[in-house]
């Protein structure tokens, strides 16, 4: 038998027959690393989190037709957008606005199609249905409802220059904003009655971006597709980036206070556990064991420890985290491997620190003890 | 030969002198029984020569190496390779088994050596028991696992504090028929008793009273006399 079995030996044995009392030291550092991994992996995921979040309360950029025109074709619209990264893109809505006559009345119009509006505009409460696509039925504003006595599921006649058709009313739309002044048909519909067939005027975009990297893409956009100008909602994204920094910072700051207490709790532990241990110390040195023997036994179980605590806290933190993401954001998150392993170093860090003043205080143990029977 | 050597030792806590010169030698192969009543400062006189503690004057000699001059470290050495502790507490490490325990002491001296740790275990009458935790042996069966691991490195002194002082008779009789092996065998044991027939197995009976030796006497010359009167 090696040197090296036989301490290891001694370690593993003395983390393993002494169960009830290294159970509190692993429990600590467990429960650090388990706050540790669990908080940083929300800290790196609540960015995306939040960043989905803050997309439904509206796009956060808008192309409109460049130079004095009033409409742009689609198919610029799509070749500026396709420039966008795709994964992060949560909805595009284009918008087609103009006059039309209902039920005799002058009122405003908007085409659109239902569906991806539905994504970028979730606050949009309707009372009725969202119109199935291409079945040709509307959805008026709370005030145009008001205005021509109409409910849902009534019917009313769109008359635009010489063409005229009837239409189905699925649903009356409340947003407390000027789309209430207008009514929303399916939006190849509209094209077709004011014979701007492939244009639109206004294509709102909500997509996970930085300010930055919004500004970067209005640029490219800009000149590779001179028929569109991109636009930033710069009010949404400013606020966005300063919530998001702000929650970061707490959970910085909450991740650096449990790891002193870790580092606290863990050194106490360490401390009782020399204590308790005088005996034996002063057994080893009495048998000739050097300081630096006695050094290295303590702190292979404290790595040790830091290591098992650090895997359990590890895996449980994922979990952790995984509750708060589900439970919160309603969305679940990935192992993130790199998060796992650097819970796992910071564990075994925190702990050899914390044993470092445990472990000076067993090298001044005098042998002289053991004869002495205190 | 003399292996050990003790010239005006005195030992003093603050204003409590415990050991006040005290010359003794020590042949190779002798059994000397130190005895004397509580707080005389036998376990003193046993944690100098054992290299655990350094006297306030005087000097040590053991095996030709004198001892004022050494650092801790070097004492650390003298005690690893040269004694052999046998404790009236046992002092085993609880979380290693008897075989374990032995090895420990080979692992500071040198290389751990189960075979060699077996056979030690062997010559105290404990083979069957070499994968028990000490919490699993009986005083008598700990007290001979501390024999076994004080003898693994071969020391050329073996120092023993009461070493039947928590036994019965029936284990102390063992614990002792193991000592008079040894004796028989050549080794030099010092060992601090209270109980006068203990005393009587030695060759030389030293007794101390308030730091100094009152009586020096073998075997021969009355010893069981000087013994009993502690
Ligand atoms: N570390 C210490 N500090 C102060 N005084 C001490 C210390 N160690 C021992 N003494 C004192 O030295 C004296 C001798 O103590 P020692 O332990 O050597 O006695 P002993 O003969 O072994 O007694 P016992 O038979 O009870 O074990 C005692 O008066 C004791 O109080
Ligand atoms: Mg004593």
């Amino acid at each position: 038998m090696t040197k090296y079995t036989m301490y290891s030996k001694m370690i593993v044995h003395s983390l393993l027959r002494r169960r009830s009392r290294m159970f509190v030291a692993l429990l600590a550092v467990a429960i650090g690393a388990t706050v540790l991994s669990g908080l940083v992996t929300i800290y790196y995921d609540v960015p995306r989190q939040m960043g989905r979040e803050f997309r439904s309360y509206g796009a956060n950029l808008i192309l409109i037709p460049a130079g004095d025109s009033q409409v742009v074709a689609e198919t610029d619209v799509a070749r500026a957008t396709e420039l966008l990264p795709q994964e992060q893109l949560v909805g595009i809505a284009s918008y087609l606005y103009g006059r039309i006559k209902v039920n005799e009345q002058p009122i405003m119009v908007a085409g659109i199609h239902f569906q991806e509006v539905k994504k970028v505009s979730p606050f949009w409460q309707i009372r009725g249905n969202w119109p199935e696509e291409q079945a040709g039925d509307i959805l008026i504003g709370a005030e145009v409802a008001e205005l021509l006595k109409v409910e849902p599921g009534q019917s009313v006649t769109l008359a635009a220059g010489e063409s005229e058709r009837k239409a189905k009313v699925a649903g009356i739309v409340r947003t407390g904003g000027t789309e209430e002044n207008y009514i929303f048909t399916d939006l190849p519909m509209l094209q077709q009655m004011l014979n701007k067939e492939g244009q639109v005027s206004v294509t709102q975009v909500s997509v996970m971006a930085t300010e930055a990297e919004l500004t970067t893409f209005t640029k490219t956009a800009g000149d590779k597709v001179p028929a569109v100008t991109p636009r930033l909602v710069k009010r949404v994204t400013q606020s966005e980036e300063m919530v998001l920094g702000k929650l970061q910072a707490l959970v910085y700051l909450v991740t650096i206070v449990v790891l002193l207490l870790t580092l606290i709790c863990v050194a106490t532990t360490m401390m009782a556990v020399v204590a308790e241990r005088r005996k034996e110390i002063g057994l080893k040195k009495a048998l000739g064991a050097e300081n630096r023997s006695i050094v290295l036994e303590f702190l292979g179980e404290g790595l040790m420890l830091g290591l098992l605590g650090g895997l359990l806290g590890t895996v449980l933190g994922f979990f952790f985290a995984q509750s708060v993401s589900v439970n919160v954001f309603g969305r679940m998150i990935s192992f993130q491997p790199l998060i796992a392993c650097m819970a796992l170093i910071v564990s075994i860090m925190v702990t050899g620190v914390a044993c470092l003043i445990p472990v000076k205080t067993a090298t001044s143990v005098e042998p002289a003890i053991v004869l002495r029977g205190e | 030969m003399n292996i050990l050597e003790l010239r005006d030792i005195s030992m003093i806590y603050g204003t409590v002198k415990a050991l006040q010169d005290i010359n003794l030698t020590v042949q190779k192969g002798e059994w000397v029984a130190l005895m004397g009543p509580s707080g005389s400062g036998k376990t003193t006189l046993m944690n100098i020569i054992g290299c655990m503690d350094k006297a306030s004057r005087g000097s040590v000699v053991l095996d030709g190496v004198e001892f004022s001059q050494l650092n801790a470290k070097q004492l650390t050495a003298i005690r690893r390779d040269k004694i052999g502790l046998v404790f009236q507490q046992f002092h085993l490490v609880p979380y290693l088994t008897a075989l374990e325990n032995v090895m420990v002491a080979q692992y500071y001296h040198s290389m751990p050596d189960e075979q060699e740790a077996m056979a030690a275990l062997e010559r105290v009458g404990l083979a069957e028991r070499a994968r028990h935790l000490p919490s699993q042996l009986s005083g008598g069966e700990q007290q001979r696992v501390c024999i076994a691991r004080a003898l693994i490195n071969y020391p050329m002194l073996i120092l023993a504090d009461e070493p039947t002082g928590n036994l019965d008779e029936a284990n102390a009789n063992i614990v002792l028929r193991l000592f008079q092996e040894l004796h028989q065998e050549g080794h030099t044991i010092i060992m601090v008793t209270h109980d006068p027939d203990v005393g009587k197995l030695a060759e030389r009976c030293i007794m101390l009273d308030h730091g100094k030796i009152v009586q020096h006497s073998n075997r021969y010359e009355g010893v069981a006399k000087a013994c009993v009167n502690g």
